[in-house]
């Protein structure tokens, strides 16, 4: 039996992963912290395992491995009482906020012969993977450029506070598309030029941007990471990624896998029914921990990559020029 | 009534013939093709009279009122100039020009003359992007956060090969993507900068994709997608403001979609989706034209906005040469 347990649940993540825990066997979900002692509770009760009120106290106990699902500045000071712990750690993403952050979660797990994934749960979506092996069959040819978007609902609490969030729209929704053009590719960014705004937010965060990056294998990439979904949306929000090849054109719209629902109440939504990306990723952390997997199948350094990208678009929002990527180690 | 001489009998061409055929108060007088078989077939078909060049034209008819420019995009300042000498209106397709200095000369020569020449930004005319523009006004989406545009087709094969010339078409940034420039500036005011990245291929078959970044003075950003390496004629665009939201796209949005099989070859045939009106867009924008060289009312895309449509394509093309934002004055 592998053992898990999540530390913090500030990101509603962490429900998605619990549910997920549930349904793989032989694993159980062994403990919950959270600093907020009511709502640790409740929902320990509610998924029936312990709620510890101290982080070390979860780290230290009788477990394989945590999820990490805290505000995204506080992922430094999870995973290293995790990797101190000796428990590997499957950590939310942005990896961190800041570059010398993930480096640290880095050379810690290693120390600590720990597992260190970044949570991209979109690598393991089946029209993404689909996406991944069309391309790699060389039947599309060279890529010659993509087109992507992560859109979403604004979110609210800790994500609008940049103490705690690192940034808005662009740190939170960058990642995720970066990620998967990275691993389409093969291939890392070189600079950023980003356009972001604050329009959804009453100017509290970045809330919209759009990014053009540059790849070292010669391709350009544009993405809209904004958080333009309104409330009466019919979806939450989307992955797209058209990838434009020599031979032809590839169009990805992730999660297009919906039925239109039309209600009196709520008009009209669209309702997914397809597999379930979160469910995926849980699995695939859990066997490489039950395996013994040398390193993750998504690593701390693609958290890296991804949140440097990020990191780039800011500076280059500001600056309004491109903002070139030196690969940190 | 009024007298109508149309010069190239290419797409364009015929496609304006088309829509003066249909209207009452016009006489298209003839057509001019410097390819004699284009210029018959078009004669025939439109029931007008065929000329091998625009001298014979004009020494052969009597009454000439407007001269229709349509054709490739690096004659259309000989032609402007040669019209406007003989004192006629005129209607030219866009781009004005493949230069800003071409295209002031143009401008400048026609008021000079006392001529009215009207530039063919034909996307204003299109019921779709009328009614986007409408909403915004009247229904109002609250403060404008992103916008994205997208217009991809299969490349143009046409006379001589011509728009796989970059020095004669401009390449895509100058003569597809300009349509969205165009309308986007008509609906969110000038534009500070404009940051771009291109494809361009050097074979003849032709193909290219390019992104664009405008930033607007108003804050609005946008996005526009260019492309000439897909396989259908596509528009959208997606409009997010504050308080809602507007989308569109011609691959679904269709009223008609046709299929037939043909008799000797049951398995093969694609559908094709139309889009029926009344009035084409063409129509519109013609009748429109028309009608203010009879009343003198400033038109609803004057040659000074084909002008900073062109300013911004420009900018486009140096920013996706130089690798930074280009600003506009
Ligand atoms: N508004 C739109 O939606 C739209 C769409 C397509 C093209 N355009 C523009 O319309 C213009 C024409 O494009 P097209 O696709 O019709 O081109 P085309 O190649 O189909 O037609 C051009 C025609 O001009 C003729 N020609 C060339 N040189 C000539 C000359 N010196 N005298 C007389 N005839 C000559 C050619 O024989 C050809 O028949 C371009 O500026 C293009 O950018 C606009």
């Amino acid at each position: 039996m592998i053992k898990i347990g999540v530390a913090s649940l500030a990101h509603m993540h962490a429900i998605g992963y619990m549910d997920a825990l549930l349904e793989i066997d032989g694993v159980e979900l062994a403990g919950i912290w959270d600093e907020d002692a009511v709502k640790g509770k409740e929902i320990a009760d509610r998924y029936q395992t312990t709620y510890y009120p101290e982080l070390e106290q979860l780290t230290g106990s009788e477990i394989d491995a945590v999820i990490v699902c805290s505000e995204n500045v506080r992922h430094l000071e999870c995973v290293m009482a995790a990797a101190k712990a000796g428990k590997h750690v499957l950590c939310e993403k942005p990896l961190a906020t800041r570059v010398e952050d993930a480096l640290a979660m880095i050379a810690v797990c290693r120390e600590n012969n720990v597992l260190l994934q970044t949570a991209f749960p979109v690598r393991f979506q089946t029209s993404i993977k689909r996406g991944k092996e069309l391309l790699d069959s060389g039947a599309y040819g060279k890529i010659l450029a993509m087109k992507g978007t992560n859109r979403g609902r604004i979110p609210g609490g800790w994500f609008l506070d940049r103490e705690f969030s690192g940034g808005g729209a662009v740190m939170d929704h960058t990642v995720h598309v970066v990620d998967v053009m990275r691993w389409y590719m093969g291939a890392e960014v070189t600079n950023v030029y980003a356009e972001a705004a604050s329009r959804f937010s009453e100017g509290k965060i970045d809330d919209c941007g759009i990014l053009t990056m540059e790849f070292n294998n010669g391709v350009f990439a544009s993405l809209d990471c904004s958080w333009s979904r309104n409330k009466k949306f019919p979806t939450w929000g989307d992955v797209t990624l058209d990838v434009i090849c020599e031979f032809g054109v590839l169009s990805i719209n992730a999660f297009n896998q919906k039925m239109s629902v039309y209600s009196n109440e709520n008009g009209v939504s669209w309702d997914y029914w397809g597999d379930n990306m979160d469910l995926e990723l849980i699995r695939d952390f859990v066997q490489s921990v039950r395996e013994g997997a040398k390193t993750a199948s998504v690593t701390g350094e693609d958290g890296l990559r991804a949140l440097e990208v990020a990191l780039a678009a800011y500076r280059s929002a500001e600056d309004h020029s491109p903002a070139g990527i030196i690969l940190a180690h | 009534m009024k007298n109508v001489l149309l010069i190239g009998a290419g797409t364009m061409g015929r496609t304006h013939a088309e829509a003066y055929t249909a209207m009452k108060e016009v006489s298209l007088r003839g057509i001019v093709d410097s390819d004699a078989a284009a210029a018959d077939k078009a004669a025939e078909r439109f029931g007008i009279r065929a000329f091998g060049s625009y001298e014979e034209a004009m020494m052969e008819l009597d009454a000439v009122d407007v001269v229709d420019i349509c054709l490739p995009t690096y004659l259309h300042r000989e032609y402007v100039l040669k019209a406007a000498d003989d004192g006629k209106h005129i209607i030219c397709e866009k781009p004005l020009a493949g230069s800003l200095k071409d295209a002031r000369e143009m401008i400048d020569y026609c008021k000079d003359k006392k001529t009215k020449l009207f530039v063919g930004h034909v996307v204003r005319f299109f019921p779709e992007y009328v009614q986007a523009r409408q909403v915004m006004e009247q229904k109002g989406l609250g403060d404008i956060a992103v916008v994205k545009a997208s217009r991809t087709s299969s490349f143009p094969r046409a006379w001589d090969n011509w728009y796989a010339d970059a020095s004669k078409s401009g390449g895509l940034l100058l003569d597809l993507s300009i349509h969205d420039f165009d309308y986007l500036r008509w609906c969110f005011g000038e534009v500070e900068r404009v940051f771009a990245k291109a494809y361009a291929p050097e074979s003849p078959e032709g193909g290219g994709y390019a992104l664009t970044t405008l930033t607007f003075r108003s804050g609005v950003i946008a996005h526009v997608e260019g492309s000439w390496s897909h396989q259908k004629f596509t528009t959208s665009f997606e409009i997010a403001g504050t308080e809602g939201i507007i989308d569109f796209n011609s691959a679904n949005d269709n009223p008609i979609l046709s299929f037939r099989k043909a008799p000797d070859k049951p398995l093969e045939g694609a559908a094709v989706p139309e889009s029926p009106l009344l009035e084409a867009p063409y129509y519109r924008e013609l009748a429109h034209f028309l009608s203010c060289m009879e009343t003198g009312e400033e038109p609803i895309v004057t040659a000074e906005d084909a002008y900073q449509a062109l300013a911004i394509s420009l900018a486009a093309i140096e920013s996706s040469r130089s690798g930074m934002p280009v600003a506009l004055a």
